[in-house]
């Protein structure tokens, strides 16, 4: 193996359980919080809400991120919990997006067109869900 | 509160089996909120989606730190299985749910022949050339005093084909199809057992998020469902992991073939039903 790919190597392997241990950690304290903040205050809006859920085929949960932001903070404990869904679904994009970094200033052209492929998907992915 | 605990344990305990059998959460998750939550296909794939990511965040960093996973094999075919889980989860919203349920029934037959067959490591010494150029081999780590082995991969082209149906499997019914890429990985590419394991765990993370971006841009993730299902599907599936290396997985083979064969026939009757 030659010394810049021994390099690469080495750095995927200490950062990427960091990277992911990280948000993996701030996503359950948010949606600990949210969950906890919901079971205390108002339990009764949790049932209300999951019979709602129960009783509907079709299901729209679409919020501004400024929105979402600003509710959670005045201690909304559906925002924070919502917050925490996607926080845990920034895992892997913050984990390619690193990888592809990585590859960049390596200067290792395949890997950094294939992760790139790979962030334009996710992308394509929110793209797709927004019209779908 | 005796729904949000029900949630919580029905989580749990498909967590827990999922890390037993290897299968993950997802497979049992699903079937579960429909089953005994009574709540709509698309609620149930949308959480499953997001408790895969966290399960699989939480279950691959010790296999990346010792060196298990073949992050480049990771990278590589994770074009394909984004590819797959992007189009499977905007399909998902269009399909009708009987068809989902059939396929589910459809997938748990297939990981129950997975769980059964799931054998042998026939591992090569060198790479053909579409993966030396990718240079996509690796070595597995030594461990209870064996060196370590290098080892080659070949036929990416047809590992990557069936990634694409992983993938697209895992965005339709919010499974981590971790049966699906260790079969790919193992049988197609010739990769050490373990090591397609780790690289399959690893991936899945990639690609439930590439479907749950998608159904969370569509809304369809149901907060109050979803959250307590991700916290309980990784807190089931780290005690299963902590409890793995103490418990005979072998014996338990055919229990977890039994649930299989068992969500199989009701997702089966399900579909047949709502047709």
């Amino acid at each position: 193996m030659d010394n810049s790919i021994a390099e690469e190597e080495r750095i995927l392997r200490v950062w990427t359980p960091i990277l992911l241990r990280t948000i993996l950690v701030a996503a359950i304290v948010l949606l600990l919080a949210g969950l906890i903040v919901m079971a205390w205050h108002n339990p009764g809006q949790y049932v209300a809400r999951f019979h709602r859920l129960q009783s509907h085929t079709r299901y729209e949960n679409r919020q501004s991120l400024a929105y979402l932001a600003s509710t959670a903070i005045g201690g909304n404990s559906r925002s924070i919990m919502t917050l925490g869904l996607m926080v845990l679904t920034l895992v892997p994009l913050v984990r390619v997006a690193f990888c592809f970094l990585l590859f960049l200033r390596e200067r290792d052209g395949i890997y950094v067109m294939l992760t790139a492929y790979v962030l334009i998907g996710l992308v394509v992915g929110v793209i797709l869900g927004r019209v779908g | 509160m005796l729904i949000l605990l029900g949630l919580l344990a029905l989580a749990i305990g498909a967590g827990f089996i999922g890390s037993l059998s290897g299968l993950g959460g997802g497979v049992f998750i699903v079937p579960a909120l429909l089953i005994f939550a009574h709540v709509p296909m698309s609620i149930a794939v949308g959480a499953s989606l997001i408790s895969v990511v966290a399960t699989s965040a939480g279950a691959s960093v010790a296999f990346v730190r010792d060196g298990w996973t073949n992050l480049r094999v990771a990278m590589v075919l994770e074009c394909a299985t984004v590819t797959g889980a992007v189009t499977g989860a905007y399909l998902a919203g269009i399909v009708p749910s009987w068809v989902l349920e059939l396929l589910f029934a459809v997938m748990m037959l297939q990981s129950a022949y997975f769980t059964v067959t799931k054998a042998g490591d026939s591992i090569v010494p060198h790479s053909d050339a579409l993966a030396e150029r990718l240079r996509l081999g690796g070595r597995i780590p030594a461990e209870s005093g064996n060196a370590e082995v290098d080892y080659g991969v070949v036929h990416l082209p047809g590992g990557a084909a069936m990634m694409v149906v992983a993938g697209l499997m895992s965005g339709l019914l919010g499974i981590g199809s971790g049966a699906l890429k260790v079969m790919a990985m193992d049988y197609i590419m010739h990769l050490p057992l373990k090591v397609s394991s780790a690289t399959s765990n690893f991936m899945i993370g990639v690609t439930a998020g590439a479907g749950a971006l998608v159904f969370l841009a569509r809304g369809d993730v149901a907060t109050v469902i979803a959250a307590p299902v991700a916290l309980g599907v990784t807190a089931g599936a780290l005690v299963g992991s902590r409890l793995l290396p103490h418990v005979n997985v072998q014996a338990l083979r055919y229990l977890f073939v039994v649930i299989l064969v068992l969500i199989a026939v009701e997702m089966g009757w399900r579909a047949l039903s709502g047709f």
